[in-house]
């Protein structure tokens, strides 16, 4: 007589929760609806808006020099990224030159404000990974001087105001020169300080190897953008590819990688980002020419001509478009915003179904988005 | 190497200020109920004051924990954070009273004073009882180790169990049923999920932590906490880190017994000093294996997962506040106490000068200041301290804090695993190499004379 095995249905309920908005890992405000069984990650929802500020709106209700003021907040972590992508938005439509000087100091302080939003990311990367109290807080002994040196000029820590329509704001004494030449000499041994704690550090590779792989087929679905493309070897960077300013006279190349990256590609792409910005000013640093610094008067009442406009710049995120609609007047008729953090969670979803709890935030984390510029 | 010296000055001098303290605090509890009192009642009443010594001698020892316990985790609480402020560039709490100095008895009073909250939908008595759970196994723990590491001293002799290192890690075993239950009764997910965590955690990494002890208990062939700690006596070559034993004859050898010596201990010949080879190896290796599993233990860095902030809030303590979660927090920092005096005990020679006596003896002013200390008034006449536990609680004290420095310097270094490469490392790591380095030392103990 055949023994009947009793099939028995083992059914395990699955668990939703709700990360965030008060979360400590989810940068802000972000709210994950993930549905997970046990600890697997079946379903992700990313519920965005809690950070919502209506800044396109404000854009149609404030004067041309009122919103350049405010447009910093944006993506508080990079500042010069949005008031360039507006400044050149603008311009298209007024037909300024920008004086080359100003472009120069363009490069160099949006380089400088690159390597600062890099550097605040590895120190929370890290904290996501569960180094809560140690690495973190070396990038930011870094990150500290570049601030005071950007102050210097603009005035403020991060909401810099400093590029503006037709130019920059302040044309920096040669001391200051010599003050970011003294920390770019000193700033690679630091990178390579980060590097020998964490590039090869076991858990890092364990937590990171291998974890959230990003297709290139998903990437280009989605609009991704920024390091996280090119670390899956799509080489875009609009300094290059759409080259604007004075980035043709630089020499550097795309940083990008023969496969499909994960998060430590991820992490890799942004250290030797870093790198490159060195690179890139001290080039700029040498080269930079004496002249004007403005091309258009600031003032309250300043006016930008009729017209649409659309420019992007590479910021440390992605492409960061702006798209702006003037009539002649006081204000602008239309901002629209294209931002990379928006644009780069939306393939969350596809990156966590399947992985464990744990990893949520390795890959997360390494997307590199930042709330007030998904929800502006 | 030092940029910040003047940092590294500040906290050694509050160490330093914080140990004196708490160890004079201690001292004198001990002495006034388990030796002055009696004295004085036995001055005063004669032979009716037996009963009451020995009530009072019974006390001191638990007296002499309840009010080490608190003083010492405000102390570790805030040379934690001062050490990790050091190492990652920080300043850490420098403003309460003298160089930060009452930083976390500050905290410690506004955790007090807090409003308890008790969750909507939680189990309230489970919710109350969990801390509790979680907090007496460490008071419990620490008792028989009193004995070990004041080089029994005759206060402690009552708590000199026999199976003194099986009862401590019992008492170990039981905070994981207390972290279910918090995360369990606090009606809440991440809650739910840092229990059920700790649990799969502390089950794993307790049987590599048991094993590696249990080669040490193996070598020294006693249970009793205080005779291991006795058969280290003699320097560095005698502790259980190197060879737990195999080295005595080497280390007699060197003291003036010759060949003679290095004869009796290793009869024969080159076998057994390749067993000894063997024996230190495996110990070193049981050191770590238990120093890894006792990190697990006690969930600090890299093995944090049941309270992982970035994923799980605060694992099972999310929902606690004020006193339940002062006692979490209480708990915490003493079971890293414990952890680290069972090591001191089990592999580091407990209260044993590292340096050998026959080179001691030999440098000038040490045999003259411990006869000095032994003749003095508060040796001969207060019975305050004797030189044998004098020194020997220094050298606990130095060791024992030298590895709370090291947990923290972990802390400071490393991110944190992931749960599944956690279990795997547990399981497929160091159980297999834990049941490696047991057997080695089951047949390469044969060819060895141990502990002469």
């Amino acid at each position: 007589m055949a023994t009947e095995i009793q099939e028995i249905d083992l059914k395990t309920d699955e668990m939703i929760i709700n990360m965030g908005p008060q979360h400590p890992a989810t940068h802000g405000v972000l709210r994950l609806l993930l549905t997970l069984d046990g600890e697997t990650v079946k379903h992700v929802e990313p519920v965005l808006g809690h950070l919502h500020r209506a800044q396109e709106w404000q854009g149609q209700n404030r004067t041309w020099f009122q919103y350049q003021a405010l447009i910093d907040r944006v993506d508080y972590l990079s500042g010069m990224f949005t008031s360039w992508a507006m400044a050149r938005a603008c311009e298209q439509l007024d037909g300024v030159t920008v004086p080359e000087r100003a472009e120069y100091l363009r490069v160099i302080v949006s380089e400088m404000n690159r390597i600062t939003s890099h550097l605040l990311w590895l120190g929370t990367y890290l904290i996501d990974l569960g180094a809560m109290f140690g690495f973190p807080f070396y990038p930011f002994r870094e990150r500290e001087k570049l601030f005071d040196l950007l102050e210097e000029i603009a005035g403020q820590r991060m909401m810099f105001n400093y590029i503006r329509i037709g130019g920059v704001l302040r044309d920096p004494k040669p001391a200051w020169f010599d003050k970011l030449k003294a920390f770019l000499d000193e700033f690679p041994d630091r990178i390579d300080e980060y590097e020998a704690i964490v590039t090869q550090n076991p858990i890092f590779l364990k937590r990171t190897k291998g974890v959230g792989i990003l297709k290139q087929s998903v990437a280009t679905d989605f609009g991704v953008t920024g390091p996280c493309l090119r670390s899956s070897g799509i080489a875009m960077d609009l300094r290059r590819t759409r080259p604007y300013s004075v980035y043709p006279d630089l020499k550097f190349d795309v940083i990008s990688f023969d496969k499909e990256g994960d998060t430590w590609d991820r992490y890799m792409a942004r250290i030797l980002e870093m790198r490159q910005c060195v690179d890139i000013i001290r080039q700029a640093v040498e080269k930079i020419p004496t002249g004007d610094i403005m091309g258009k008067k600031q003032m309250a009442g300043m006016r930008v001509k009729a017209g649409e406009g659309f420019a992007a710049v590479e910021s440390p995120r992605g492409v960061l478009g702006c798209y702006v609609i003037s009539s002649g007047g006081e204000k602008a008729v239309r901002f629209r915003w294209r931002n990379p953090s928006f644009c780069n969670l939306t393939i969350l979803p596809e990156l966590l179904k399947g992985c464990p709890l744990s990893d949520i935030m390795a890959i997360f984390g390494s997307i590199d988005i930042i709330l007030p510029d998904v929800d502006r | 190497m030092f940029a910040n010296g003047d940092e590294i000055f500040k906290i050694s001098r509050l160490t330093i200020a914080w140990l004196t303290i708490i160890f004079t605090i201690v001292w004198m509890v001990c002495w006034g109920v388990g030796i002055a009192i009696p004295m004085l009642l036995t001055q005063q009443l004669g032979d009716q004051a037996n009963l009451a010594n020995e009530i009072l001698r019974a006390v001191t020892p638990v007296i002499a924990i309840l009010v080490f316990i608190p003083i010492n985790a405000m102390f570790m609480v805030l040379i934690e954070r001062r050490a990790l402020a050091l190492w990652t560039v920080r300043k850490g709490p420098n403003r309460v009273g003298p160089d930060g100095n009452l930083q976390t008895a500050a905290d410690a009073v506004k955790l007090l004073l807090k409003e308890d909250i008790t969750p909507t939908g939680a189990d309230a008595v489970m919710h109350t009882f969990a801390p509790i759970l979680f907090f007496a196994p460490s008071i419990i723990g620490a008792v028989p180790l009193l004995a070990a590491v004041t080089n029994d001293h005759p206060l402690f002799h009552i708590l000199n169990l026999p199976t003194g290192i099986f009862y401590v890690l019992a008492a170990g075993a039981l905070p994981v049923v207390a972290l279910v239950m918090a995360g369990w009764a606090s009606n809440n997910k991440y809650s739910l999920v840092g229990g059920l965590r700790s649990a799969a955690q502390a089950i794993s990494y307790e049987i590599p932590l048991v094993l590696s002890l249990v080669t040490v208990c193996l070598m020294a062939g006693t249970l009793d906490l205080v005779k291991i700690t006795q058969q280290q006596a003699g320097g560095i070559l005698n502790w259980n880190l190197l060879g737990g034993g195999a080295l005595v004859g080497l280390n007699q050898a060197i003291g003036g017994g010759g060949a003679k010596a290095l004869e009796a201990a290793y009869p024969m010949g080159a076998i057994s000093y390749v067993c000894a080879g063997l024996l230190v190896c495996s110990l070193i290796i049981s050191f770590w294996l238990y120093l890894t599993g006792a990190c697990a233990e006690i969930n600090r860095i890299p093995f944090d997962l049941p309270e992982a902030e970035s994923e799980l809030v605060s694992g099972y303590n999310t929902e606690y506040s004020g006193m339940k979660f002062a006692i979490f927090f209480l708990a915490e920092f003493t079971n890293l106490f414990v952890v680290a005096s069972v090591t001191t005990v089990m592999f580091l020679g407990g209260g044993d000068n590292p340096i050998p006596p026959y080179i001691l003896d030999k440098i000038p002013g040490i045999p003259q200041m411990v006869a000095a200390i032994r003749d003095s008034f508060f040796c001969q006449t207060l019975h305050i301290i004797n030189p044998e536990t004098l020194f020997a609680t220094l050298w606990v004290i130095a060791k024992v804090y030298g590895l709370v420095i090291f947990a923290i310097l972990i802390r400071a270094t490393l991110p944190r695993f992931r749960i599944d490469q956690l279990m795997a490392f547990g399981w497929k790591r160091l159980i297999p190499l834990s049941l490696i380095v047991f057997i080695i030392v089951v047949f390469a103990r044969e060819f060895v004379n141990i502990h002469g």
